[in-house]
């Protein structure tokens, strides 16, 4: 009976508990994650900085691939040469491998010796140091008038010597200041800003017309509601890929109704030129997310109730002054709302675009989240990345500020009166 | 007390559908997702103790990723391999067609370090980015115990994946850019001059004027100018080789002017091309070798007889795909294994029958049954394309670079750019 | 009376031309998909007169795996709507109606996590998922949470609050426990919410792209969603093809839309519908 108590008591955690850890793992952490590597130049296809490192360190499997080589290649070499201070000097260079081995194995090496373990600043400046004694030693091997296998492959393999020193990738503030001065992402966030204002403007106007166009009652509304929910209900990639059968340029029938119409200069233009791209993409948007607003906005004039309307007509009200004294302040909520959850969602949007041009012509329909995905994705710069997106999440949670406070909506409803 | 118990019930509902959930609705996992840490290996050295009664069950499964096929080759040559050998079973994940998609998943694979993959293959410009992140693993020691040199194999493919003199890549199909063109509309010795190579962009664009409109042909030329790619391998050829930057834009330029190439050319891929050619809408059009196996089909309006083959005239960029193993495979002495089983004369030579692919081992370009069969590679024009190939940067950040070099290049032709700036901007990709 | 005619007839004709400018894609692309590949490129694709129909590009299509890639769809989908809708009603009501210390932040924190890019969490995601060997699987409903759930909690706090208290509130004046009457009155009242949540949780499921891109890669896992995408390949574009996979794709989404349409129409206006 106790234990029931204290159950009940706290009923509300219990409750809610499942949804914080959901929320904890699959998005709090997972944020997190990234807010960290935005601080390092992190990029995984580069050996030296592919993970997070605050200090230096030595990658031991790099190093003794490297050994591996130079010794199978002098080998070779080996075989070839005919000067007696040749095969000295080779004798020499294999001595100096083997200490550099040895020196490892004794000092460095933890129990795995395929690892990438850290190293302290005297430690480093040792094995920098054999490490450049042996390649030195090679390039003055190579200067010998002898046959040699092939000079250039066992350099370049020496070469790799240097990878194998990982220095600390912590940068601090840095990406954000690159962020910050990226001219691609300054151009990427002014397509996306264009592109938010002018959809969700035309959904906006075009929604809230339908809203009370749908309010009437006639005939089939309910059939005119059903239809409506499917361009929203359509898979946004699925929209996006049909839309660029449409607009392509040699058998899509909108791009020809446009340029019979001289909207645009050929049917080949939809896509080519940067201006009609964008357009063709707002097109698109605005087909798939204006029925939507107007369900949106359809529920909010559903609650304002008809005796406010009768009363002011029987006051001598014409239907715009209606409109303008009742609907729309009454309407404001619902507004306000639709704009919100559309313009962080146009703010941040990707598949569309990701689909429909990849970003192209130029680069002038890339968004800030496609481009993103590039820099993470194809060129996994995660440091860099993670930093643009942490800039991007930054400017929607202004933006949704700017609007919760501004037009003082309760989003929440949390006080349960 | 019943309360007590509801409570714990919800609780405990709650908690078990947190854990177990998705759990019991998954039967079918697939067979690679076994835990990465211990039993991966076991059943490599079971079949060497305990006597062979269930090979098929005992086999270690080698997990080989690699793009659709459309032809019967890939499945062919896994089938072969698991017939031949003993200890291990290749299954094919299938990635996507995409190449640029194909290649961000497989980058996303690696870089995790996971094992799930333990062969790959790749497009040849990926080899420098994968080689120097140290995702792959040398294939020296594999090319000694076979007795084999990396001469043996096709001279583009081993380039695109020597990085900083270590080999990590064997040949799965090379591939070139080379023009297809009308032989049934070109004149015979406008053909000749075409096949030998020995021609300008100039001359080109002369031919493309005097034959485009023929026999309902729509277009002089049919090329990639996507912003993808693709268009990389196309301003590598008009710039023949980034020698001629400006020169190249030029001739692109001109050729859009003209009205010679479609007019949505800035979204041509390879499937618009060969479109553009099968249907008879274009005479001459820039593609790889896999058109000649659609037209083997003859299933489209254009016939195999109607076309003939050229080098380009700034030489074909080398394409295709090698293969390399995960360095972080679990089963590299298996992955080793099918790699040399692939690559070597006997896969290639499957490939090459099934597929109608170009073999990447040099022996089998004498192979009579093959040049019997695959009648592109005793083709004059194709030969001369064969010998002059030119090759992309081979960079650790090649992405980036031809990301650049795109961009640059469609502004200037798309009309928003001009062609100081997209030159400049091609140069500083370049030089990076 | 001639000027409420005249108006009826502008609405009719508002009204058809917004039905046909919402239906037109649809049905051009479902028509293309009835149309040989040829005829879909030649020169006299949109002439209407002569067309010529063909199943041959639904008989293509189902050679590739494109159900394969709508079974792991459906099953994704239903395993997130399950669980999902399950939690977030616990959490609704929580929020809702009970009263304890950091609702307000709690609150906050599950729906403002729908504002975050999805891009940002799909890095980590992929790491933990490859570390635990869960790419290509359906473990990837797990990460769907952080799209749908908070959508769900919102939609379902609505329905929570609409909810007359009188009910629950005599049901502990007779000493029931909060959970006790969470289970025994307030869920049964709430079942048309907690249905519109969950028809909205799947159609959120059923439409993610980007997870489903990097997380299952393998052909066999594919959503339906992705593999479309991927019709369109480097090296040939068969529009006939594509044309007859969106068809399919999206005839899931219309039975949907057409069997629920006022779940889903509450579920989207709940949202607005606050006094």
């Amino acid at each position: 009976m106790k234990f029931s108590k204290w159950i009940d008591k706290r009923a509300g955690y219990i409750l809610i508990i499942p949804a914080v850890i959901f929320i904890i793992l699959f998005s709090i952490a997972p944020i997190v994650g990234s807010l960290r590597y935005a601080f390092f130049d992190m990029q995984l296809n580069d050996q030296s900085k592919n993970d997070m490192y605050l200090s230096s360190n030595v990658n031991l499997a790099l190093n003794q691939e490297t050994i591996d080589y130079l010794r199978y290649y002098l080998d070779i070499d080996l075989d070839s040469v005919e000067k007696e201070i040749t095969i000295d000097k080779i004798a020499e260079i294999k001595l100096d491998i083997d200490d550099l081995e040895k020196y490892i194995a004794n000092e460095i090496a933890t129990s795995d010796l395929k690892a990438i373990v850290k190293v302290n600043q005297k430690d480093q400046e040792i094995l920098v140091g054999k490490q450049q004694y042996i390649l030195r030693s090679l390039e003055e091997l190579y200067s010998i008038d002898d046959e040699f296998y092939s000079p250039e492959d066992t350099l370049a393999v020496a070469s790799e010597f240097e990878t194998t020193i990982i220095k600390s990738n912590f940068v601090g503030a840095n990406n954000f200041v690159k962020v910050i001065a990226d001219k691609r992402v300054r151009s990427t966030l002014k397509f996306t800003l264009v592109f938010t204002f002018i959809s969700v403007f035309f959904e906006l106007i075009l929604g809230l017309f339908l809203a009370l166009i749908m309010n009437r009652s006639f005939k089939g509304r309910s059939l005119v509601r059903t239809f409506s929910l499917i361009p929203w209900a359509i898979p946004t990639s699925v929209a996006a890929l049909m839309w660029s059968y449409l607009y392509n340029g040699s058998s899509g029938i909108i791009s020809k109704i446009f340029s019979t119409l001289g909207l645009i200069a050929s049917p080949a233009a939809m896509l080519n030129s940067s201006s009609n791209a964008l357009w063709a993409i707002i097109l698109s948007d605005v087909w798939k997310t204006t029925p939507y607003m107007a369900l949106l906005l359809l529920g909010g004039l559903q609650v304002i109730p008809n005796s406010l309307y009768e009363s002011s007509s029987l006051d001598g009200a014409t239907k715009f002054q209606q409109f303008r004294f009742i609907t729309l302040p009454l309407l404001k909520p619902s507004i306000f709302v639709a704009l919100l959850f559309r313009t962080l969602d146009a703010f941040r949007v990707f598949d569309l675009i990701y689909v429909l041009t990849g970003g192209g012509p130029g680069g002038t329909t890339e968004s800030l989240s496609v481009y993103a995905y590039k820099v993470m994705f194809s060129q996994t710069r995660f440091g860099y990345g993670s930093a643009m997106v942490l800039v991007m999440a930054l400017i929607v949670g202004i933006i949704a500020f700017v609007y919760i406070k501004a037009l003082g909506v309760d989003l929440i409803g949390e006080d349960s009166r | 007390m019943k309360k007590f118990l509801v409570a714990l019930m919800i609780l405990a509902l709650t908690l078990s559908l947190i854990a177990c959930a998705p759990k019991a609705d998954e039967p079918e996992a697939p067979v690679t997702e076994a835990p990465a840490e211990e039993p991966v290996e076991e059943p490599v050295e079971e079949p060497t103790e305990e006597p062979v009664e269930e090979p098929a069950e005992e086999k270690t499964i080698i997990n080989f990723a690699v793009q659709a096929d459309s032809t019967p080759a890939l499945d062919k040559l896994i089938e072969e391999f698991n017939n031949k050998s003993e200890k291990y079973q290749v299954k094919a994940t299938i990635m996507t067609n995409d190449s640029g998609q194909m290649h961000d998943q497989l980058l996303n694979s690696l870089s995790s370090k996971s094992g799930e993959y333990d062969v790959i293959s790749m497009d040849v410009v990926w080899a420098g980015e994968f080689a120097s992140a140290g995702y792959l693993q040398t294939i020296d020691k594999l090319l000694m115990d076979k007795g084999w040199k990396p001469t043996d194999f096709n001279a583009g493919s081993m380039d695109s994946g020597k990085y900083k003199g270590k080999n990590y890549v064997l040949p799965y199909f090379p591939d070139l850019g080379f023009i297809y063109f009308r032989s049934d509309i070109v004149s015979e010795e406008d053909a000749q001059i075409l096949k030998s190579g020995d021609y300008t962009f100039d001359d080109f664009i002369a031919m493309g004027e005097k034959y485009m409109g023929q026999d309902g042909t729509k277009y002089a030329y049919a090329y990639q100018s996507k912003q993808y790619e693709g268009l990389t391998c196309n301003i590598n050829e008009f710039s023949s080789n980034w020698t001629d930057i400006e020169g190249g834009l030029n001739y692109m330029k001109e050729m859009m002017d003209k009205g010679l190439t479609p007019e949505d050319i800035l979204n041509y891929t390879e499937g618009e091309t060969a479109n553009a050619l099968l249907n008879g809408e274009t005479v001459f059009a820039r593609n790889w070798p896999y058109v000649n196996g659609m037209l083997q089909t003859g299933e489209h309006d254009i016939k195999i007889d109607q076309i003939d083959y050229a080098p380009l005239p700034g030489g074909g960029t080398v394409g295709g795909w090698i293969l390399g193993i995960n360095a972080n495979s679990k089963n590299s002495e298996g992955a080793e294994e099918f790699l040399s089983f692939i690559s070597g004369p006997e896969g290639q030579k499957i490939n090459a029958m099934e597929g109608s692919y170009l073999p990447g081992y040099n022996a089998l370009l004498e192979d009579k049954a093959l040049l019997d069969f695959n009648k592109l590679l005793s083709n004059e024009g194709f030969q001369n394309a064969l010998a002059g190939t030119i090759s992309r940067p081979v960079v650790p950040n090649y992405s980036e670079v031809s990301d650049k070099i795109q961009i640059n290049t469609h502004e200037f032709l798309s009309g928003n750019g001009s062609l100081e700036d997209a030159v400049k901007g091609i140069e500083e990709a370049l030089g990076e | 009376m001639k000027k409420a005619i005249k108006t009826s007839t502008l609405l009719k004709i508002i009204i058809i031309l917004y039905l046909f400018i919402i239906l037109f894609p649809f049905l051009w692309v479902s028509l293309t998909s009835f149309r040989p590949e040829s005829d879909i490129w030649s020169s006299n694709a949109l002439n209407l007169k002569g067309m010529r129909f063909t199943d041959d590009n639904y008989a293509k299509l189902f050679k590739t795996t494109i159900f394969n890639s709508l079974k792991n769809s459906l099953i994704i989908s239903s395993i997130t709507t399950v669980y999902v809708t399950l939690i977030a009603s616990l959490a609704a009501y929580s929020i809702a109606r009970l009263k304890f210390k950091f609702k307000k932040l709690l609150t906050v924190v599950i729906l403002a996590t729908s504002m975050f890019p999805q891009m940002i969490v799909v890095g980590p995601i992929y790491r933990i998922f490859v570390n635990l060997g869960w790419t290509n699987s359906y473990y990837i409903s797990l990460p769907y949470s952080m799209l749908t759930l908070p959508v769900a909690v919102f939609i379902l706090i609505t329905h929570f609050s609409q909810i007359p208290r009188e009910m629950e509130e005599s049901a502990i004046m007779d000493g029931s426990s909060k959970i006790n009457t969470f289970f025994k009155i307030i869920l049964p009242l709430a079942a048309p919410g907690i249905f519109t949540s969950a028809i909205m949780t799947f159609i959120g499921a059923w439409n993610e792209f980007l997870l489903s891109l990097t997380l299952n890669t393998d052909e066999m896992w594919r959503t339906a969603t992705v593999s479309i995408s991927f019709l369109r390949g480097q090296f040939e574009i068969f529009w006939g093809q594509v044309t007859a996979a969106t068809v399919i794709v999206t005839i899931p989404t219309l039975i949907i839309v057409i069997l629920f349409q006022k779940q889903i129409v509450s579920g989207i206006t709940s949202g607005a519908l606050k006094e």
